[in-house]
């Protein structure tokens, strides 16, 4: 089931003098069972955006279909837990959200909320420990001893516990080493991967963006400025460009050359691919 | 106008009100409290709407007083059961009292910007030094604590939003849930906020901060003819309701 929102608004403090309007009509569709990268400029309503997925906030007018759910600005959701069980929301810096004294019970807390037995959810956290590589000796730790890269991976477990449909993950990998950041992301291509769940992805990092995502969404000022797939999306750097965001050294490299007069056609996207055009032209000069 | 000046006024005039000097103290402060108002430019309605949230104690106050005051002249009697006139003028002193202090700490906040407020308040200190009150830890101490109440509001909708994505319902469930669920909210603030502290603490050092060291502002504090003036009038008040309570009206 795909993601659908319709002329979705979002005003902050309506009706005093800190009104804010967030989201200025936002229609889009985010398609099921891919990776879906939503970039832009902070403030653009990113953040705001994602939390109507789960129902966190609700529109100031128009209309999220999610996962079977209708919500609209008079929606009284009644089963708002299961759509949070499907919608998995993991907010930036998500280890500010750790509390229990054990990682076991910290991540048993939101399978216990949506009401499973102790056991089970025990069961659970054994399994989705190794998915976010950390091993059964941290269960009976403290979450507060943890390194910051390893404090974000519990957290992330305590959202991938409840299996969710739709993964939406604000920033993830902001603030984590290259390698870390890297683990990171291959462990959510897997699950989208293996298990086919839909994942939505709030992101700066082009590199990011141009290696894991099948869908690009461009926000500015509230509104959706650009919808593309990756490829269509890599392809016109000028669009990069237009919204201020620096584009994924590939591409800044064969910018590069082309000013040197190389013929390079845009859907050259990856370094091998390049390389090999490249060649080709060097041996001609030659 | 300077804050040091402000804060005295605010002090001479708080006295004043808890002076018993009947009607005619009231009204040399309640006209006081008029030209200030005038003077800053802030509306009469804005300074009533600060009021609006004391009604409600307002109305219990009268109502107790009614019930347990039974001096005076009975005004109204309704079988058994009568309002005596000392229960409506003593409720009425306390109302007024109540109102003309939160208008004018009203008027104070308003036309005062906190950071202004605490090195007023520093100032005003300093003298105590003397005998061992750290003035400027004081006013340290105040002045990051306001600064970090919007922080830690907001760190607070953060944490329930991620709280309730992992199925926490504030609203609903039974006791030992929302106990749970409160838990959830206060630990991590609590966490975060000892991170904040921890790292506004290292910030400070790194800058070479020393509490016990004489400062520079880059704001410095300068009375002028308005600022005396004011101190003057409210010191006057403040006098002539000590002597309207002790000597009585002539």
């Amino acid at each position: 089931m795909s993601i659908k929102t319709n002329q979705l608004e979002h005003t902050y403090n309506a009706g005093t003098p800190f009104e804010h309007q967030a989201l200025k009509g936002i229609t889009l569709e985010i398609p099921e069972g891919k990776v879906t990268a939503i970039i832009g400029q902070t403030g653009s309503g990113k953040s705001t955006f994602v939390q109507h997925l789960n129902a966190l906030i609700l529109p100031t007018s128009g209309t999220v279909d999610v996962e079977g759910f209708h919500i609209d600005p008079a929606a009284k959701l009644k089963d708002v837990k299961e759509l949070r069980k499907k919608v998995g929301l993991v907010f930036q810096f998500p280890e500010y959200q750790l509390f229990e004294e054990t990682i076991e019970k910290d991540i048993a807390f939101g399978p216990k909320n949506f009401g499973v037995t102790e056991e089970e959810a025990n069961t659970l956290v054994k399994k989705v420990l190794p998915i976010v590589g950390l091993d059964q000796t941290y269960l009976e730790r403290s979450p507060f001893d943890l390194s910051g890269g390893q404090k974000r991976r519990v957290a992330i477990a305590g959202i991938l516990v409840l299996d969710p449909d739709v993964l939406v993950l604000d920033e993830p990998t902001a603030g984590l080493d290259p390698q870390g950041a890297k683990e990171m992301m291959d462990l959510f291509m897997d699950l989208n991967k293996k298990e086919g769940k839909t994942v939505l992805l709030v992101s700066h990092d082009m590199e990011h963006v141009k290696q894991y995502c099948d869908h690009v969404i461009v926000f500015e000022d509230g509104k959706v400025k650009k919808e593309s797939d990756v490829q269509t999306f890599f392809e016109h750097p000028e669009w990069m460009e237009e919204i201020g965001i620096n584009p994924p050294s590939l591409i800044r490299l064969k910018k590069m050359l082309q000013e040197k007069g190389f013929q390079i056609p845009d859907t050259i996207l990856d370094m091998d691919a390049l390389v090999e055009c490249v060649k080709g032209q060097v041996k001609n000069v030659e | 106008m300077d804050p040091r000046a402000k804060i005295m006024i605010m002090l001479f005039l708080m006295i004043a009100i808890f002076i018993p000097a009947g009607i005619w103290g009231y009204v040399l402060i309640g006209l006081f409290i008029l030209i200030a108002l005038k003077l800053s430019k802030l509306s009469l309605s804005f300074a009533l709407r600060s009021i609006k949230p004391m009604i409600f104690m307002m109305a219990f106050l009268l109502l107790i007083n009614i019930f347990v005051i039974k001096t005076g002249t009975p005004w109204i009697q309704w079988g058994w059961f009568s309002v005596y006139s000392d229960a409506i003028y003593q409720t009425l002193y306390i109302v007024v009292r109540l109102m003309m202090m939160i208008i004018i700490t009203t008027i104070l906040t308003a036309t005062t910007k906190p950071l202004d407020l605490t090195l007023g308040i520093e100032k005003l200190l300093h003298p105590f030094e003397k005998i061992g009150l750290p003035a400027h830890i004081i006013a340290m101490m105040i002045s990051i604590a306001l600064r970090f109440i919007p922080t830690l509001i907001e760190e607070t909708q953060r944490i329930m939003n991620a709280q309730a994505s992992r199925g926490v319902d504030l609203e609903n469930g039974s006791m030992k849930e929302k106990v749970m669920a409160i838990l959830a909210l206060i630990v991590p603030l609590f966490v975060s906020a000892f991170d904040r502290a921890d790292q506004l603490a290292n910030a400070m050092e790194a800058r070479g901060y020393d509490p016990q060291k004489p400062r520079t502002r880059y704001k410095v504090l300068k009375m002028t003819g308005i600022d005396y003036a004011g101190m003057l009038l409210s010191f006057l008040i403040l006098v002539s309701c000590i002597y309207i309570s002790v000597r009585g009206i002539s």
